[in-house]
Parts: C-alpha cells; sequence; structure tokens
C-alpha cells in the first residue's frame, strides 16, 4: 500500500502547494503588520490604527477570520473528488477489476486527505498566531482544526460518492449551516416544525458544536469536549455512510 | 465462464433509453467472444454490466457462478475500458505497480516487470502517462489488463490506438489467454481485428443480439464466394445451400475444407468452370443480419 500513498501524496502535491500559497498570503499580511507595528512582541493594534486607520485594522481582522477558515478550505481541497474524480475518468472501474479491497483504497486516500488537511493547518494556524500574537496557540487551536477537518473532510468524502462537485456543494453546506445557525439562535425558526427542522440541524455541518470550538479558542478556554465528540460523530456517520454508498454504487 | 441471461439495462427514468435489451450470452473457458455492433448498439454497457460496474435492471450476470463484483474481490479481472483517463501525473512503472499492489501479493516487481516487456514498455517505465501517445496509453492499459494472467478478460476496443505491430502482439497475448483457458469478451468496431481473434462474434444492434456468426478458420466450416466462369446453375445440385450475390458470384455453404475440395469437382464434373474461391469475411457475414436496415 506505500506505493498508493506514494502516489496519492504525488497527486495532491500540488493542491498542498496551492493551500501553502493561499496560507502564505495571510502570512505575509501579518508579517507586515508586524514589521510596522510591533510593540512588546505582538502586533499592536493602536499602533496599525495610527498608520491606516479602520480599513487597515478591519482588514487585518478579516484576514485573521479568514485564516481561521483555513482547515475547512483545506479539508475541501484536499478531499474534493476523492471518489467522484476517479470514476469520472474510468480509473474508478479499473481499481475495481483488479484491487482486492478497492474500499480500503478508497478509504486510504481519504484518511490522507484528511491528514494532510489538518497537518497543513497545524502548520499555518500557529505560525499566523506567532507573527500576529506573539506566541503560540493553546490546545484549543488544535481542537478546533480537527473538528473542521473531521466535519468538512468527511462531508466531503461522502459527497464524492454522490455527485461531482462534491467540494462546492460542501461548501455550499457549511455555509447554509452558518445561516441556519444563526437563524436558530435568534429564535427566527420557532414557528417551523420540530420534526424537519430537527433534521436539517442535523444533516447540515454541526455549526453550533464547531462555533463553540471556535468560541473556546478565541477566549483561550478549555477545549468542549463534547462540541468535538459530536463534530467527530457528525465525520463518522458520513465516512460509514459514504462507505456504503461507495462499495453499492454502480461505476 | 461468463454468462449473462436474459439482462437488460435501462438508463433514465421511463421511458428513457434501453441501452441492452434481454441479451443471454455465456462465454466458456478458453474461448474469445466477439461483440460487434455500430456505435450506441451497447457493447460498452454489456461489457460494464458483465463486471458488475453497472447493474441489470432486469436479469442476471455471472462470472463463475458468482456475481461478478464478488468474483472481482476474489480474483483479478484483465479490463481495458473503451474511455479510461489514466493519472497522467503517474509514471508508467509506478501505474503498473500501484494496480498490481492492488491485489495484495508480493511479487508487485516481477508482475510489472513481465507486462512491461510484453507490451514493450521497458523504455518508457518512468515516463509520466500524460507525455506518452495515445498508441503508448494504450499498450499501458493492456499491459495492466494483463498483470494477473487473468482467467476473465473483458476489452472494450482494445486495438484503439495501436500500430499493426502491436495488434498482432495482441492478438499474440489474447491467443496465449486463450489456450491457458481464460475467458475473454473483446468488443470492437474493427471487424477484421474480431474475424482474427474471435472464436464467434454476437452482433449486437440497439441494445440486443441480433445474430452470431462464427468466423471463417482456414480448413473449418464456412461460407466461401464462388465466382464462376460457366455452370453457375449447377452449383445448387453440387453444394445445395446456394446464395447468388451477383451475375457470376454465389456464396456457398461447406463442412470443411475436404467437402469444399468435393463439392467444388462434383461441380466442375458438370461443365462448372471455376474463377475465384474465397472464404467469406466478417464483414461478408454480418451483412445479411444488418440487410434492409438501409
Amino acid at each position: 500500500m506505500w506505493i498508493w500513498l506514494r502516489l496519492e501524496l504525488q497527486r495532491l502535491l500540488p493542491r498542498m502547494l496551492g493551500l501553502l500559497a493561499f496560507g502564505g498570503i495571510f502570512m505575509a499580511a501579518a508579517a507586515t503588520a508586524r514589521l510596522f507595528a510591533a510593540s512588546d512582541g505582538h502586533v499592536e493594534f493602536d499602533r496599525l490604527m495610527g498608520i491606516g486607520g479602520y480599513p487597515l485594522v478591519s482588514a487585518l481582522l478579516l484576514s485573521g477570520w479568514l485564516v481561521g477558515r483555513f482547515p475547512l478550505v483545506a479539508a475541501l481541497v484536499l478531499a474534493a473528488g476523492v471518489f467522484s474524480g476517479d470514476r469520472e475518468s474510468g480509473f474508478a472501474r479499473l481499481i475495481a477489476a483488479r484491487a482486492r479491497a478497492p474500499l480500503l483504497l478508497f478509504a486510504l486516500r481519504a484518511a490522507l486527505a484528511l491528514l494532510l488537511a489538518a497537518a497543513l493547518s497545524a502548520l499555518v494556524l500557529p505560525a499566523f498566531d506567532m507573527l500576529m500574537l506573539g506566541r503560540l496557540p493553546g490546545p484549543q487551536l488544535f481542537a478546533l482544526v480537527t473538528g473542521y477537518v473531521l466535519v468538512f473532510g468527511a462531508l466531503t468524502v461522502l459527497l464524492s460518492t454522490l455527485t461531482r462537485g462534491d467540494a462546492w456543494i460542501a461548501l455550499f453546506a457549511g455555509i447554509a449551516a452558518v445561516v441556519w445557525h444563526a437563524l436558530l439562535r435568534a429564535g427566527a425558526l420557532r414557528g417551523g416544525a420540530p420534526g424537519p427542522r430537527g433534521l436539517l440541524t442535523a444533516l447540515l455541518p454541526p455549526q453550533g458544536a464547531l462555533a463553540q470550538l471556535e468560541t473556546a479558542f478565541a477566549a483561550d478556554e478549555a477545549v468542549p469536549g463534547f462540541a468535538l465528540l459530536y463534530c467527530a460523530t457528525y465525520a463518522a456517520l458520513a465516512l460509514v455512510i459514504a462507505g456504503v454508498v461507495a462499495a453499492r454504487r454502480e461505476l | 465462464m461468463i454468462r449473462l441471461e436474459r439482462v437488460s439495462r435501462r438508463f433514465g427514468r421511463r421511458p428513457g433509453i434501453e441501452a441492452v435489451r434481454d441479451v443471454s450470452l455465456a462465454v466458456r473457458a478458453g474461448e474469445v467472444c466477439g461483440i460487434a455492433g455500430p456505435n450506441g448498439a451497447g457493447k460498452s454497457t454489456l461489457l460494464a454490466l458483465a463486471l458488475g460496474f453497472l447493474r441489470p435492471t432486469r436479469g442476471d450476470v455471472r462470472i463463475l457462478d458468482e456475481r461478478p463484483r464478488d468474483f472481482l474481490r476474489r480474483e483479478a479481472v484483465g479490463y481495458v475500458p473503451e474511455r479510461v483517463q489514466l493519472p497522467t501525473r503517474w509514471r508508467v512503472g509506478d501505474l503498473l505497480r500501484a494496480l498490481a499492489a492492488a491485489r495484495g501479493r508480493a511479487d508487485v516487481d516481477d508482475r510489472a516487470g513481465r507486462v512491461l516487456a510484453a507490451m514493450g514498455l521497458e523504455e518508457s517505465v518512468e515516463r509520466r502517462i500524460g507525455e506518452l501517445s495515445r498508441g503508448l496509453q494504450q499498450r499501458v492499459a493492456i499491459a495492466q489488463a494483463l498483470l494477473d494472467q487473468p482467467r476473465v478478460l473483458v476489452l472494450d476496443e482494445p486495438t484503439e490506438g495501436l500500430d499493426p505491430v502491436w495488434r498482432l502482439r495482441l492478438r499474440a497475448a489474447l491467443a496465449e489467454r486463450r489456450a491457458a483457458g481464460a475467458a475473454v469478451l473483446l468488443a470492437s468496431h474493427d471487424l477484421g481485428e474480431l474475424e482474427r481473434s474471435a472464436d464467434r462474434v454476437v452482433l449486437l444492434e440497439r441494445g440486443a443480439i441480433r445474430s452470431e456468426v462464427v468466423p471463417h478458420t482456414p480448413g473449418g466450416p464456412g461460407r466461401y464466394r464462388v465466382r464462376v466462369r460457366a455452370g453457375g446453375e449447377h452449383l445448387e445440385s453440387a453444394f445445395g445451400d446456394v446464395r447468388a450475390i451477383g451475375a457470376h458470384e454465389f456464396e456457398v455453404a461447406v463442412g470443411d475444407a475436404a467437402d469444399l475440395s468435393a463439392r467444388l469437382a462434383a461441380w466442375l464434373e458438370l461443365g462448372g468452370v471455376v474463377d475465384s474461391v474465397q472464404p467469406l469475411g466478417l464483414e461478408e457475414l454480418v451483412r445479411p443480419a444488418f440487410e434492409g436496415d438501409a
């Protein structure tokens, strides 16, 4: 199986380089801010305000928010087409005709994509924090990365067994989950039928749990174990369904 | 070895398109069964059904009495698809080693090396697949199909893009597998290739089997075209089964070479003068099946 791992790494290398370049944009922004507005080993926002006013401060805050989505982006980019790509090219049929356990190869590729997404995120996010805040983040960051990668990686893998355009659909589901979660929290859906409301909440990415992980990271609080477990359960269910679909579906 | 029983496959919602209709077919061990037919006849769909990549809407498919996917889990099948985009960034040697390793056996390098040599790919082993010509890519696709000396080979237009030399080599490889007892299902537009490789050819039209023909084997039974200078009216009494295909051309059926000689001798006795005698090619054999469609 080593050769499959090596070839899969080779296949994903351009995507990984693209992700690193994407992360590099934020590093460059953080490094520039550090260069011009450093104080006591971190970026001082008052000094930034003095240099560029609200637009500069807002831009850097937005950068911070965006780089926080890096695990999501990495999971989508690396898991995209993990099954649907081979099915579209016809390579899935060659594998099915030859491999003793095609599902194992598929699982191996999916696991590698998720692992790499987590590894890249664990590289980019602490580097950004180090530049901006002058210190390494706590374990909350790794819980946040794990949550995002598991949820969106597994969702992309599942969608890949069902259709093409898997990563785009997963991204759309992610945005829908943010909106849905906001509506739920605002109490705007109290009038709706509880059954369909609960079903949609369960099907969409667990934005509530992800939000808890983000809050814990931002406030430097203890990792909310239940939220992480919820994300892991959502991912595990998605991967099990993906396995069943991949084993049964036509090629 | 491969058995399809009253298999149909429909695509899309009703009425949809019935790509394969009520096809029954059995391919024995040591037999090459050709599948011919016009574009859209259902050849590729039939092969995908035979290997379980598609499920039949009706009917049953078995390979050695197992469901195709169950068989594939147990034993590798040699499969060359009509259209496949091999991973373009992978090197030829890596692709073959990876596919050899997918069977979970240890002798990966030996098996990959053997098919690399058999398909003349030794010099391309370090080249990326995307850099190869169409013909070389096809040879890679054939090489992977031969990796495990499979008992079942399913080939969809395998000669596409191959030059005459490699068509000959493929034919030799198929003959070798057939001699080893493999069952081969071979779909092709190339009737000449089917004629040389297949023991029998199933003609598919609009998803259904139109007819089945046995290509001529030298000295074996078959149909011949006899061009005469005189005595055409006596052919029937000498040969029995005669069909006029022109003013001086006839199609006759014989049992074997000795039968042909004896009947020709009898006809010459009756005053016949022969111009030429030729076995009918596959193209001529399948033409009657499609006559009347034009």
